[in-house]
C-alpha cells in the first residue's frame, strides 16, 4: 500500500486527473460542482433545505478558499506590511512556526471554552486526547515506518495504570502521571523486543496480537480491573488545591499536554532522533550501512510513541472516572491509525488535523445516524484515492 | 589496512565464503570478481557487519572487526555502498546526503561540496525527491552519501549495476579520482575487465576460496581470467 501511495505521489494518479479534466480548471465552477456534489449526497438523509444550505455553505466555503489562496499569491500582498507583521507576530510566540497559522490556532482553541456549550467542549477535549494518541503513533507508523496495529493497548495501560494507582493506592493524579507513563513506554517495549525481528504485515500482526491480548487481559482479571465492569470512582485531577474536574479546566489541563506532545514530537522529527527514524523506515539496511544502530532506534520510537499513549490514558480515565476495556478494543486501534494515515503518514500536525476530523465529523453527522458511518466510509475511500499523501500531505524528511 | 583471514560466513543455510585470506593496503583499489553466487557480495557483508562471519577473523587498522556491530563499523571508518543503491527514495537529494553525515557531528558542509564537485549534476537535482533520479544518478547519490561519513575504506558492491556503458565507465572514473583523494577502496564488480584496468589489485573468487590473485593488470592478461570472466 505504502509504495503504491507514494507511486501515486510521483507519477499523480491516473483517476485523479480524469475527474480533475473532468471538473475543469475554473475555481468557480470547480467550487460549485463539488458543493453541488455534497448536497446531493446529503439529500437522501435530509429535507431539500438541509441539502441546499450544505451546497451554498461548501460552495461558498470553496470560493473563499480559493480567494484566499489567490490573494496569497499575489504580490502586493507578499510585499505588504500586514504580512511581515504577521509573520514577525507569529515568530515571537513560537519559533517553530513557518506561518501565521499555528499562533491563531492557539488563539483560536484558548478562547473557545468561553464561547460554547459544554457538549462542544466535550467533544473538543476527546480530539485533544486522540490528538496525544495520534501524535505518539505518528512517531511509531509515519517516522519509523514499523506498522502498529495495536495502539490501543497503551493507551489502555496508562489509562489502567491511573485507575488502580488512584482506586487502589490513593496516590493523585499529578504523581501517577509519569508512572501511567512509563507504564505505557515499558509495556511498548516489552512488545518491541519480540517485534524487533519482524517488519511489515508480520509486524502488524503481532502488535494486533498484543492489543487484542491485553484486552483480554483487563476482561478477565477480575480481581485486579474488575473485568468488564470496570473501574468507577477515579479521581479527577487538582491543581494547587483546585480541582480540575469540571470542563473547562480540564480543558485547558489538555490543551496543555496536547501542545507539549506536538512541540516535543515536531522538534525530535528534525533532530538527529528523528533522521534515524526516517532513514530507518525509508530503508533498514541502508540505514545500517550509515550507521545507523536500528534495534536502538527502533525501541526509541516504540518507548516515546507509548510514552504520548500512556499521558493520553491517564487523561482519559480522569476525564471519564470510569475506565472499561470496552473503550480499548482495535477498534480503537485501528481510529487511531486512521488518523494518522488520513492526516499524512509521517506529518505531526497531519496527526492532529485527522484526530480532530475524526472526532469531530462522527459528531456533526450524528443527525444522519448510521448513515455517518457509512458517509465517513465513503469521504475516507475518496481520499485516499485522490490524496493518497493523506490531508496535509505527509512522508518526506522535512 | 585491513585483513581477511580464513573468513568463514553463511547466507542462511548457504556457505556462501570458505575460509577467504585478504588483504587491503592503505590507498589502493582492491577488486572482488567473481561469477554470481562466488561469495563476493557476502565476503563485503562480512567486512561491513552486516553479515556475521562464522570463523575466521577480520582486522581494520589493527583492531578486530569481529562481532563488531554494522553502525560501529561505520564509526571506525568503513562505508558500504550496497549493492541495489538503497537510497532513499521519498527523500530529497539533500536530504539523502545529510543521512550518509549521520554519525557526524561537526560541520559537513565540506563533504557536501566535495560530492558536488565528483558528482555535478546532484548539485542541479538536490531538492530533487531521491526515487526521480535515472539509475546513474542513484548509484551516485548512493556513492557520494558514502563519502558523507568521511571512511577511510570504501566498499562498494557492483557499483556498475544495469548502468548504459557511457554511465558505468564514468563512475569508474570517479571511483579513481575518490581514490586519488586518499580513500582506499574495495570493490566488488561482475564487470571484471573494467574492474581490473580500474584496480591496483584484484581478488578471482570461486565457490567462495580465492582461486587468483594478484596485479590488476596482470590478472587481466591471465589466460585463466581471460577464459573465464573476460570471455576471449
Amino acid at each position: 500500500m505504502r509504495a503504491g501511495a507514494r507511486d501515486a505521489e510521483l507519477h499523480g494518479g491516473d483517476a485523479a486527473g480524469k475527474i480533475r479534466a473532468l471538473f475543469g480548471r475554473s475555481p468557480l465552477f470547480r467550487s460549485l460542482v463539488i458543493g453541488a456534489w455534497a448536497g446531493l449526497l446529503l439529500l437522501p438523509f435530509k429535507n431539500v433545505r438541509a441539502a441546499l444550505l450544505l451546497f451554498m455553505t461548501v460552495a461558498a466555503g470553496l470560493v473563499l478558499l480559493y480567494g484566499a489562496r489567490a490573494f496569497g499569491r499575489t504580490e502586493a500582498w507578499k510585499k505588504s506590511a500586514f504580512r511581515a507583521l504577521l509573520q514577525r507576530g507569529a515568530r515571537s510566540v513560537s519559533p517553530y512556526a513557518r506561518s501565521s497559522v499555528l499562533p491563531v490556532l492557539l488563539a483560536v482553541f484558548l478562547v473557545v471554552p468561553l464561547a460554547v456549550k459544554d457538549y462542544y467542549l466535550d467533544v473538543l477535549v476527546m480530539a485533544g486526547i486522540y490528538t496525544l494518541l495520534a501524535l505518539g503513533l505518528t512517531i511509531i507508523v509515519g517516522f519509523t515506518g514499523l506498522l502498529n496495529l495495536g495502539f490501543a493497548a497503551f493507551y489502555a495501560v496508562g489509562a489502567y495504570a491511573y485507575a488502580l494507582l488512584n482506586t487502589k493506592a490513593g496516590i493523585g493524579f499529578w504523581p501517577s502521571l509519569p508512572l501511567a507513563a512509563s507504564a505505557a513506554s515499558l509495556a511498548g517495549l516489552l512488545l518491541a523486543i519480540p517485534a524487533l525481528r519482524l517488519r511489515g504485515d508480520y509486524l502488524a500482526i503481532v502488535t494486533l496480537g498484543f492489543g487484542e491480548i491485553l484486552h483480554l487481559v483487563l476482561n478477565n482479571w477480575d480481581s485486579l480491573t474488575n473485568g468488564p465492569n470496570g473501574i468507577a470512582g477515579i479521581a479527577p485531577p487538582s491543581l494547587a488545591g483546585f480541582s480540575l474536574g469540571a470542563l473547562r479546566p480540564y480543558y485547558y489541563l489538555v490543551l496543555v499536554f496536547v501542545i507539549l506532545a506536538g512541540i516535543s514530537v515536531v522538534r525530535v522529527k528534525n533532530s538527529r532522533i528523528g533522521r534515524g527514524w526516517i532513514a530507518i523506515r525509508e530503508n533498514e539496511i541502508a540505514a545500517a550501512s550509515l550507521g545507523i544502530d536500528a534495534t536502538k532506534y527502533k525501541l526509541l520510537a516504540f518507548a516515546a510513541g507509548t510514552f504520548w499513549a500512556g499521558i493520553a490514558g491517564a487523561l482519559f480515565a480522569a476525564k471519564m472516572r470510569f475506565v472499561s476495556p470496552e473503550s480499548f478494543t482495535f477498534t480503537e486501534s485501528g481510529l487511531i491509525l486512521s488518523m494518522v494515515i488520513l492526516g499524512g503518514l509521517g506529518n505531526p500536525y497531519g496527526a492532529a488535523a485527522g484526530a480532530f476530523l475524526l472526532v469531530i465529523l462522527p459528531e456533526v453527522l450524528r443527525d444522519l445516524q448510521l448513515y455517518r458511518m457509512l458517509i465517513l466510509g465513503i469521504g475516507l475511500v475518496l481520499l485516499m484515492v485522490f490524496r493518497p499523501q493523506g490531508l496535509l500531505g505527509g512522508r518526506g524528511g522535512k | 589496512m585491513l585483513t581477511l583471514r580464513a573468513v568463514h560466513a553463511s547466507y542462511g543455510p548457504i556457505k556462501a565464503v570458505r575460509g577467504i585470506d585478504l588483504e587491503v593496503h592503505k590507498g589502493e583499489i582492491v577488486c572482488l570478481i567473481g561469477g554470481n553466487g562466488a561469495g563476493k557480495t557476502t565476503t563485503l557483508m562480512a567486512v561491513s557487519g552486516i553479515v556475521k562471519p562464522d570463523a575466521g577473523s577480520l582486522f581494520f587498522k589493527g583492531e578486530c572487526l569481529n562481532g563488531v556491530p554494522a553502525h560501529e563499523v561505520v564509526r571506525r571508518g568503513i562505508c558500504q555502498v550496497p549493492e541495489g543503491r538503497r537510497i532513499f527514495p521519498a527523500l530529497t537529494v539533500q536530504e539523502n546526503l545529510e543521512m550518509g553525515a549521520f554519525l557526524r557531528t561537526k560541520d559537513f558542509s565540506r563533504n557536501r561540496e566535495r560530492v558536488f564537485t565528483l558528482f555535478p549534476v546532484l548539485k542541479d537535482r538536490k531538492n530533487q525527491l531521491g526515487g526521480t533520479l535515472s539509475g546513474g544518478e542513484q548509484q551516485m547519490l548512493a556513492v557520494g552519501r558514502a563519502l558523507m561519513a568521511n571512511p577511510s575504506l570504501l566498499l562498494l558492491d557492483e557499483p556498475s549495476l544495469g548502468l548504459a556503458p557511457i554511465m558505468a565507465s564514468k563512475i569508474f572514473r570517479t571511483i579513481r579520482e575518490i581514490n586519488e583523494e586518499g580513500v582506499t577502496i574495495l570493490l566488488v564488480e561482475q564487470n571484471a575487465k573494467a574492474a581490473l584496468k580500474l584496480s591496483h589489485r584484484g581478488y578471482v573468487i570461486e565457490n567462495g576460496t580465492i582461486a587468483l590473485q594478484g596485479r590488476g593488470a596482470d590478472l587481466l592478461e591471465n589466460e585463466e581470467v581471460k577464459r573465464a570472466y573476460l570471455g576471449e
